[in-house]
């Protein structure tokens, strides 16, 4: 069998407005050939472990520009471990303060990627990181 | 494996059902047995932008309003050059995380081709097995050639919208002939007075039982009666005795297997040595069956 695209939430949680950029990311990853399950603004981390619960995501992506991310992200990370998905792994993206970044890496998050990231970057880190089953 | 999601199937576990869905559009082979009712099956359909995601929304309300849990099996285009897509139409369906009576999935229809999922058969009877009692497909768009979603659904709803040109438009084959209902969206807009006279006109010519109604998810005119009406019309039998229907799934089902088996190359090896058409057809049946 050929490989399968990988499936990958993406979202925004917290109450800031700012999705071009999630949206740029979204693009550069169909282009790359995986498959992207948008799920939009105002995400509660309720709203989006359901999301990829249902979607059986490989991956999920969150974008906080709010400041609110030592708040969401732990306690996304928590529902993800009580709805049994340890598979599933988390990439932060956003305006995160350079020494949060350890912080939320120790909490489990896969990966921070800041503003200006060239986006081969990030294709590249999840093909790598997914193993050569998938596309 | 699959034994075990399929046991977790009928334990309404959810992260199965998710799973099983992934497999069966990957193309493996599910076997199920007969469900113990039958959901029905709505798929709605009409071109990009005509709102067809923001109906859904409406009607998923309407439904769990009525009690009866909701299945959505949203398809968008997949690109025929990465073979990437963008899934985006769970964003515009609003639904409670806490809710367990509705299901939204988001699927990819193999571009060019047609404007579902391939596989989705079986992706909608792993939704009636789970015990969905209404099952929403939504098409990637297009309006036309979705003929396959026709063998699918118990009610196919078209959707159109005001100022869409002219009413050759609606004339032009494919669109209205598979609709069993329409639905003219947006109907907040100007101009939809006519539009509904136009297409109703239309439908009459053709002869055909179809419901037309004006709906606007904006201000909710006529959601309830579309969504009352949705689940009064009457469910296509399934019976193994309708051989047209039978025929035509047969023939749907070696197509996707030869293209299947054509995609990943193994066809030439297959026809190898065979000198006449008559010979390869033989040497691929027997390899397709």
């Amino acid at each position: 069998m050929a490989t399968e695209p990988l499936r990958v939430v993406l979202a925004k949680i917290g109450l800031d407005g700012h999705d071009r950029g999630i949206k740029v990311v979204a693009r550069a990853l169909r282009d790359a050939g995986m498959h992207v399950i948008y799920a939009g603004l105002w995400q509660t981390p309720e709203d989006v472990v359901r999301t990829v619960a249902d979607e059986d995501a490989d991956w999920l992506g969150v974008s906080l520009l709010s400041g609110a991310h030592m708040t969401l992200v732990p306690r996304l990370l928590q529902l993800l471990r009580e709805a049994n998905m340890p598979d599933v792994r988390v990439l932060v993206g956003g305006i995160i303060p350079e020494e949060d970044i350890p912080k939320l890496l120790q909490m489990g998050v896969a990966r921070v990627f800041g503003p200006g990231t060239p986006l081969p970057e990030i294709v590249d880190f999840l093909k790598q990181s997914s193993g050569a089953a998938h596309a | 494996m699959l034994d075990e999601l399929l046991a977790g199937l009928k334990k309404k576990d959810r992260r199965s059902l998710a799973r099983l869905i992934t497999l069966a559009a990957r193309g493996e082979p599910i076997l199920l047995g007969p469900s113990a009712r039958q959901a029905r099956v709505l798929a709605v359909t009409g071109s990009g932008g005509v709102g067809k995601s923001t109906l859904i929304g409406k009607l998923i309300e309407q439904f769990r309003a009525l009690e009866k849990s909701v299945a959505v099996l949203a398809c968008d285009p997949e690109s025929p050059l990465t073979g990437g897509a963008l899934l985006g139409d769970r964003f515009r369906m609003p639904a409670k995380p806490d809710d367990t009576g509705v299901y939204i999935r988001s699927l990819a229809a193999r571009s060019g081709q047609q404007a579902v999922a391939e596989h989705l058969e079986t992706i909608v009877r792993l939704c009636e097995q789970f015990g969905f009692e209404i099952i929403l497909i939504e098409t990637a768009g297009a309006g036309q050639g979705d003929t396959d979603v026709r063998n699918l659904a118990d009610v196919v709803v078209l959707l159109l919208q005001p100022e869409t040109g002219d009413d050759l438009q609606w004339e032009k084959a494919g669109l209205l002939e598979v609709a069993d209902v329409i639905v003219v969206h947006k109907a907040d807009l100007p101009g939809v007075e006519q539009a509904v006279a136009q297409i109703q006109g239309m439908v009459e010519l053709s002869g055909r039982a179809v419901a037309v109604l004006p709906v606007s998810s904006k201000t909710g005119q006529g959601l309830a009666e579309l969504a009352r009406k949705l689940t009064e019309l009457p469910l296509r039998t399934r019976s193994a005795s309708d051989h047209t229907q039978l025929l035509q799934l047969l023939k749907a089902e070696v197509e996707r297997r030869y293209r299947n088996i054509d995609r990943s190359g193994a066809l030439a090896t297959i026809v190898q040595g065979k000198a006449t058409n008559e010979e390869r057809v033989q040497a691929i049946l027997e390899h397709l069956v």
